[in-house]
């Protein structure tokens, strides 16, 4: 039983880890919370929902579709209205983000109405069992998508020279220039990189939980914690800390009740920011 | 007449990461001391004066003021202390005056009262020249100015010691004149200056003693004439522009 | 100020604003003052309330004291969450303060026996308005005269130094740290006062309704858009969004949030000092 438990918490980890890594990627990079973030979980959520419902398309092939869409709106949003105040006081960027995700969030919810949709293809029930262990297709499949994409993401900030040039703002804004890099160009890709990745996992997401407008906010939270946890601006310690919030989050809900998952999260989110701030392996921007 | 150490830095390391930035660094100054450290960019300068004013812990070694550790003590309390500092990119309150940018100073710095910490900044304020300006915020005075404004907020703080991170860069050779003979006067007044410069005719002519670093270690040490006798320094500092 | 029109419209959309004008205020005096945005600010709000319908529903307790409690309450658990979150960035506090405001919201719901939890608390039921219009007034008395206070004392200019440049503050011997938290336990006390009277105000308390996070939204924007960081700001900003709202909620229930989410952008990117700010800055030029 515990394990089963402890499974399914692996297994939803590692989609958590895949939506908090573009959240690290942008404050690493750009040093901007970005509030925005949970509406860029949403549209990829959605964008794999229309054109599951829509085309029947199978959710797995929207996935690049998800990429695209957001890696250019995300794009063009920093490179024309976030990019004015990237030298302003930090306050400016959460204020700007979070009325950005007003916007968005509240368009998407007069344009589609609040309700709660699924997307279930025929396969989404299926499962199959190891020993006694119950593993759903579907559960595996997205794990595996998610893992997949932050391990892309990161061999690609390791090994392209633009994932280097990329690495090198982060580091060291003059540092960059003085390399021919061009900081506000970097910035757009970076954050168009982190919008798009998020949309992936969110549509990985609509695959095991409901889609509706409203539902950025809650997954803004669970980023914030997994990045907390893992370090801010640290993207490996993304994972760890997805797998961590899956495991608490499953233990919390079958041993505790649902409700509780948000207080327990608080307590280990507060406890964490007392005695190690910088996340477990330490490398946290503080 | 005694030396008194006023400021002692001891066999002092920071490391980022894997990044060593200070090498077991041992400086002493005396009260009344001007003490120029100079060095290539990325030395380690000004590091060394974010660990001495409590920004960063170190990760080993100690620094002594008048005796007493600094270990562990917040800036805040350092400052209360007697050591004050300027940045090298200014910080001045921007959407406040002048004048309670300096109040700040001397009502947090030395614990004067709203009315008390007024006289004091409007005295220290002609002091340094910015009495006529003290209602004026600084994104409406000159760059020399802002330099005088986080001087004076230092000063207001009623330090024993002043910490100035390239407080002349970017001034006109009269400008540096004027500050060279500001500082002069602080000196006067009993303040220990440590400072920090590039621009080595002047931290030369007005420093009784020099330290040099490169790479995070104190690899000179001496009178002005000495440092610029020393052929390590000339080595690390080849192609280094005198001004 | 003695109500022109003591019909009961008027009485109860005047209350209504002397309430946000309270509450805007209070956001202001921490996030105007210090530059620290606080996403959970409603979080004293519910608290405030909370904390007074039980104490007057389980204890009998009379109202004046249990209010009174209840925000002490709230100014104590804002400094027991300042504590880990204010040595750190700013972004860190805004956002574990919205967390904080979803777990609070959670235990309101957990512990239902002493909160009514999703059933809502009912308290004793008093409808003289007239007093609750005169005790709204009250509070926006207490709001500015302690933003008066900010703005003149030793005390308020530290706060400014901190938003304007903490480190520098920091080195000039202000103890930013205490100032912030001191700043916090403050504007949270005045919340939770204004969230007790509203308690008894309605009567009636839902935790969805007293943790909602529009009510930190629309704190944000009034004291924004009115100027943060100035006496008027949250008057100016509070009464001009709250004439707006009347006149656009009946038409546009969601639409209107995509406004304000365009009124956020627009402060963001073209007011950054708000109403104020503009007006100061006329004066100024002439």
């Amino acid at each position: 039983m515990l394990t089963q438990v402890l499974i399914n918490g692996i297994l939803i980890g590692g989609i958590y880890a895949s939506f908090a890594v573009g959240f690290s990627l942008i404050f690493g990079v750009l040093r901007i919370v970005n509030i925005l973030h949970g509406e860029f979980i949403m549209l990829g959520a959605f964008i794999t929902y229309w054109l599951f419902k829509l085309y029947g398309i199978d959710p797995f092939l929207s996935i690049p579709v998800s990429f695209v869409i957001l890696f250019i709106f995300g794009f063009l949003i920093q490179r024309y209205i976030i990019n004015r105040i990237i030298e302003a006081p930090e306050i400016m960027s959460l204020l700007l983000t979070f009325g950005l995700s007003l916007i968005i969030s509240n368009l998407a919810l007069t344009v589609w109405k609040g309700d709660y949709r699924l997307v279930n293809p025929e396969y989404a029930g299926a499962n199959f069992k190891i020993l006694s262990f119950t593993i759903p297709y579907v559960r595996l499949a997205t794990f595996s998508f998610a893992l997949a994409a932050v391990g892309a993401l990161y061999l690609f900030l390791q090994r392209t020279d633009l994932g280097r040039a990329i690495k090198a703002t982060s580091q060291n804004k003059i540092g960059a220039r003085i390399q021919g890099v061009r900081p506000s160009m970097i910035y757009a890709v970076t954050f168009g990189l982190g919008a798009a990745i998020t949309a992936v996992s969110g549509s990985l997401i609509s695959l095991s939980f409901s889609v509706f407008p409203s539902m950025g906010g809650d997954y803004l939270l669970f980023s914030f914690f997994i990045v907390v946890l893992g370090g801010l601006g640290h993207i490996p310690g993304a994972l760890a800390g997805g797998l961590i919030l899956g495991i608490l989050q499953s233990l919390s809900t079958n041993f505790l009740g649902a409700g509780m998952t948000y207080i327990l999260v608080f307590i280990v989110l507060y406890v964490v920011l007392i005695v190690r701030p910088a996340g477990i392996f330490g490398k946290g921007l503080v | 007449m005694f030396t008194i150490e006023i400021l002692k830095i001891y066999k002092v390391k920071k490391n980022f990461g894997e990044l060593m930035a200070l090498n077991s660094v041992e400086v002493t100054l005396n009260q009344g001391d001007i003490l120029g450290m100079i060095g290539p960019n990325g030395s380690g300068k000004t590091t060394l004066f974010n660990g001495i004013s409590g920004i960063y812990s170190l990760t080993s070694g100690e620094i002594f003021y008048k005796g007493e550790s600094l270990k562990n003590k917040s800036p805040h309390v350092i400052c209360r202390l007697g050591i004050a500092r300027t940045f090298q990119i200014v910080q001045p309150f921007s959407q406040m005056t002048i004048l309670d940018n300096v109040m700040i100073g001397a009502m947090y710095g030395q614990g004067l009262s709203l009315p008390q910490g007024r006289d004091k900044a409007e005295e220290i304020l002609r002091f340094v020249g910015l009495g006529e300006k003290i209602h004026l915020t600084p994104n409406e005075v000159t760059t020399e100015d802002r330099r005088r404004l986080e001087l004076a907020r230092a000063l207001a703080t009623d330090p024993e010691v002043i910490l100035l991170d390239e407080i002349m860069a970017g001034l006109t050779p009269t400008e540096i004149d004027e500050a060279l003979h500001l500082l002069r006067r602080i000196n006067q007044k009993g303040i220990t200056i440590f400072m920090v410069e590039h621009i080595m005719k002047a931290v030369m002519s007005i420093s009784n003693r020099i330290i040099v670093l490169n790479y995070g270690e104190k690899i000179a040490e001496g009178t002005p004439k000495e440092v610029a006798e020393n052929p390590e320094v000339i080595k690390a500092y080849l192609g280094e522009r005198y001004v | 100020m003695a109500p022109l029109k003591a019909s009961g419209y008027w009485l109860r959309f005047l209350t209504f604003i002397f309430m946000w004008i309270g509450l805007a205020g209070s956001l202001n005096l921490l996030t105007g003052y210090t530059g620290y945005l606080d996403f959970g600010h409603v979080a004293f709000f519910g608290i405030g309330a909370y904390i007074t319908g039980i104490l007057m529903v389980h204890l009998g307790m009379p109202f004046f004291p249990a209010m009174f409690i209840g925000a002490i309450l709230a100014a104590v658990m804002a400094v027991i969450v300042g504590i880990p979150t204010m040595r750190l960035r700013g972004a860190y506090f805004a956002i574990a303060m919205l967390a904080f405001a979803e777990a609070m919201k959670h235990v309101v719901l957990e512990f239902d026996r002493f909160t009514g939890g999703g059933n809502g608390l009912s308290l004793p039921i008093y409808t003289n308005y007239l007093f609750f219009y005169y005790i709204m007034f009250s509070t926006v008395i207490l709001t500015i005269g302690v933003t008066y206070w900010f703005e003149k004392s030793k005390f308020g200019k530290a706060l400014m130094a901190i938003r304007e440049a903490e480190l520098a503050a920091e080195v000039s011997g202000v103890n930013t740290f205490r100032c912030k938290l001191v700043a916090f336990g403050i504007s949270a006390f005045i919340a939770g006062i204004i969230g007790g009277i509203y308690a008894y105000w309605m009567t009636f308390l839902y935790p969805g309704d007293a943790f909602s996070v529009l009510i930190t939204m629309r704190m944000i924007i009034m004291a924004f858009l009115g100027g943060a960081g100035t006496l008027l700001g949250p008057i100016i900003g509070a009464s001009f969004l709250a004439a707006v709202e009347e006149v656009l909620w009946a038409e546009f229930k969601y639409s209107y949030l995509i406004i304000v989410g365009f009124v956020v952008v627009f402060v963001v990117l073209v007011l950054p000092r708000g109403i104020v700010g503009l007006v100061k800055e006329k004066a100024r030029v002439k």
